[in-house]
């Protein structure tokens, strides 16, 4: 760089241009061997950073292996309860299942089909009145190679005849979105991030 | 043959979406399956942000409570990488704060390598060796939003919500940051 003809532009000029690739000053830059020495600094830059992130994170992950299952095992994640659901019982007693523990009952029921895993479930209905309407929606991410019209009826019957024995809700639909198509699984070892 | 695959491995291949809606509804497996797959990341974000590994750890531990407390109310689960990032970035600032306030430490705390340690030797020599000394050089407030830029990937205005201070001031920083790391690494090269 020549000091003596400094075209005046600064880095944060060059850095704008870099991260939004367009300048108002983009026809000086261009042709001004000050403005290009620099951008070519800036990305040798850049290219370090992503090369150092790549280091640390390779280094954060495999470090005292097990640190992130002790740091998982202290936060005692607790599950989350939702609305209370009334259960027929003796009337004296006051028996409920919490919404949190129905929704993780459809979660399952769903997993342990071939090729379903469940995401967002919700019970639209006043699910605190016996006896109310209830539809049950969930978001489903489904892996290639099922028919999805067959998997969504083996869902809704799977789902129906579940919540008929562990709850006493008035099931009216149970809706399936399929949100998400999963590649077919991988050879057993070549999964990626698959170090449980 | 037919025993069911464990929870976790079941969703080792979900994408990040699924698992923030499952987390969302209260699935601890999916969240952390979530934590496993990004924990080394914000991890390596803490300890770049933080002066000691003790800290670091500390912030990704709080990072992790705060993601599941509030993870129901992400609205786009497929952003969750970068949310998580951001609360990292936050709960980093946070604890440097407090660290501040109690003045136990020097303005300029050593930072975790400044001496490259006998694992590091291997890339020693390298770019990436000659920015993390470069990067260990610079003062505080100019490394602190260089990090949220490059490892976060947040823009001015979110650096300076973090920081609380104006997003001119994050670009005169990242300005001078930017500056003084191409100078230190050209003359390394």
């Amino acid at each position: 760089m020549n000091p003596t003809r400094d075209c005046g532009r600064r880095i944060w000029d060059l850095s704008d241009f870099l991260d939004t690739g367009a300048s108002p000053d983009a026809e000086h830059i261009a042709h001004c061997p000050q403005c290009q020495a620099r951008l070519a600094g800036l990305r040798s830059l850049h290219a370090a950073a992503l090369e150092l992130l790549e280091d640390d994170v390779a280094s954060a992950g495999t470090e005292e292996s097990g640190w992130l299952e002790t740091m998982l095992a202290n936060l005692r994640l607790e599950t989350r309860a939702g609305r209370s659901i009334p259960l027929a019982g003796d009337p004296s007693d006051q028996l409920s299942e919490t919404e949190g523990a129905v929704i993780a009952l459809v979660r399952n029921i769903g997993d342990s089909l071939g090729g379903v895993l469940i995401g967002r479930c919700r019970l639209d209905g006043d699910v605190t009145v016996p006896g109310a309407p209830v539809e049950v929606n969930v978001n489903v991410s489904a892996r290639y190679g099922y028919p999805l019209p067959g998997l969504a009826e083996q869902l809704r019957e799977a789902v129906v005849a579940g919540l008929l024995v562990e709850t006493e809700l008035n099931v009216a639909a149970v809706n399936v979105a399929f949100t998400d198509m999963r590649a077919p699984i991988a050879e057993p070892g070549t999964e990626e991030g698959g170090k449980l | 043959m037919t025993r069911s695959n464990p929870p976790a491995h079941r969703l080792a291949d979900a994408p990040d979406a699924l698992l923030a809606e499952r987390a969302g509804d209260g699935d601890v497996a999916a969240f952390e399956t979530l934590a496993r797959r990004h924990g080394p990341l914000m991890r390596a974000y803490s300890r770049r942000l933080m002066s000691s590994v003790a800290e670091a750890d500390d912030v990704v531990q709080e990072s992790l409570i705060t993601a599941w407390k509030e993870i129901g109310n992400l609205r786009d689960g497929a952003a969750v990488k970068a949310w998580l990032m951001r609360i990292v970035g936050h709960r980093a600032v946070d604890a440097g704060r407090r660290r501040k306030s109690h003045g136990t430490i020097t303005d300029q705390p050593e930072p975790i390598d400044k001496a490259p340690g006998p694992e590091q030797s291997a890339v020693t020599g390298s770019a990436r060796q000659a920015l993390s000394r470069a990067l260990a050089g610079l003062p505080e407030e100019q490394r602190r939003c260089w990090i949220l830029k490059e490892y976060g990937g947040q823009s001015y205005e979110e650096i300076a919500q973090t920081l609380g201070i104006s997003a001119a001031s994050v670009r005169g920083r990242l300005a001078r940051a930017r500056t003084t790391l191409v100078t230190e690494l050209e003359e390394w090269r």
